[in-house]
């Protein structure tokens, strides 16, 4: 199998090392691989069903190069591949620095890092959203429909969509966001950000829910007292992007925002739980997610004892 | 409430990842051995745990149906929450220790 993708990719970058599968990534395979001299990484579509709203590989490939020529610092897009081996890829840089989170909030935490966030959200939230047609729109009514059809009761996640429901914010123009920037999907070096990975989740949203996402709780990595994703405040983040943007969004939309990503990511822990139940991935990290879930849970009854619900 | 997954269904994911992943790694005999009598064990657990019936949920089915139609009367969350609190004394005990 390996040497069927090989040749398949030497037919298209020239002579290149043997390529190295990398740990994690659940519905997606990583390869390094070296070419002329290039750190390049393969990304390949993993063996499972597809989920709903995910992006395919080629479309994901599109907004990277979307991104690319706008200037945000993702890994230069190289090229699609419709086949390889049975399966869609495409291969981009591969960037060296750190992604894991647990790495990353224990430090030293470069200084610049939430305002360096900030620019690149920036940047995204202004591509031009004609460039890319297929993208769609996400709306928080999906989460319930998403809840109804892991059928399980959850009465903490039903009272966050509850006050979702209740005090929603007036909405904002949706723009193209990325779905999933949070520590853990940037690459980071002692200078800060490197690039932002995974694209997968990209559609169109209110800029205000992309910026809360890298606030919950769960990925801050064990580093809760830092709101922003365990490596500082929120505050000079928003500033930033405000002042880069002119969106002019309120800290009380962080926090409507905040709540509403912890109830994405309870029911996203569910949702995961099920691809194993139904036996369509089986695995004991996607199986034991359904029960650390309550985490989740709790945070969600957390902020909004904070909002001043009883 | 039977939480999804069960702990017989959390057996049956540790007993497929043992057998199916780890011991064709394992190359030492002994090591091998004692893998194959902790699977026999661990199905002796997944097995005695089929026998204990599911919890009652009809009241959270309930609980969750009403704060769906919108019927959150004061006092809920407060409910709520010494149920998820209860839940991670299982499935997470240190968590709650970070809210300290």
């Amino acid at each position: 199998m390996i040497a069927d993708m090989r040749e398949t990719l030497e037919a298209v970058l020239g002579p290149i090392s043997e390529p190295v599968l990398l740990p994690g990534g659940a519905s997606k395979e990583a390869w390094a691989v070296d070419a002329s001299g290039e750190r390049l990484l393969v990304r390949r579509a993993g063996g499972g069903v597809i989920h709903r709203h995910t992006l395919t590989l080629r479309h994901e490939f599109e907004v990277l190069q979307a991104a690319h020529e706008a200037g945000v610092k993702v890994p230069r897009p190289v090229l699609y591949i419709a086949d390889l081996d049975g399966r869609e890829a495409f291969v981009m840089e591969r960037l060296e620095g750190e992604t894991i989170g647990r790495r990353i909030v224990r430090g030293p935490v470069p200084e610049r890092l939430p305002v360096q966030m900030a620019e690149e959200l920036a940047k995204i939230h202004a591509l031009p959203r004609e460039q890319l047609p297929f993208l769609e729109e996400a709306t928080i009514d999906r989460l319930a429909d998403e809840l109804d059809e892991v059928a399980e009761p959850h009465p903490a996640i039903e009272l966050g969509l509850w006050w979702l429901r209740e005090n929603r914010p007036p909405p904002r123009e949706p723009v193209v966001v990325h779905g999933d920037f949070r520590i853990g999907n940037l690459v980071i070096d002692d200078g800060g950000l490197v690039g932002v990975l995974d694209w997968e989740f990209a559609h169109l949203d209110d800029p205000a829910r992309d910026l809360s996402f890298s606030l919950v709780r769960a990925w801050r990595f064990g580093a809760d007292d830092l709101r922003l994703g365990g490596i500082g405040d929120a505050e000079g983040y928003l500033e930033r992007y405000n002042e880069l943007t002119g969106f002019g969004i309120r800290p009380e939309e962080l926090d409507y925002w905040e709540v509403a990503g912890n109830v994405g990511w309870a029911i996203g822990c569910l949702t995961q739980a099920q691809r194993h139940l139904t036996g369509q991935d089986r695995s004991v990290e996607l199986a034991i997610l359904g029960r650390l879930g309550a985490e989740v849970e709790y945070e969600i009854c957390h902020l909004l004892e904070r909002q001043g619900v009883t | 409430m039977s939480e999804r997954p069960t702990a017989e269904e959390l057996a049956e994911a540790i007993e497929e990842f043992l057998a199916g992943e780890v011991l064709p790694t394992l190359d030492d005999h002994r090591a091998r051995f004692r893998m194959l009598v902790a699977l026999n064990a661990l199905g002796i657990v997944r097995r005695e745990l089929a026998k204990v019936p599911p919890e009652e949920e009809a009241e959270q089915r309930e609980l969750a149906a009403q704060i769906r139609a919108g019927d959150v009367p004061a006092g809920t969350l407060a409910r709520v929450k010494a149920h998820v609190a209860e839940r991670l004394l299982i499935a997470s005990p240190h968590y709650l220790e970070r809210y300290e």
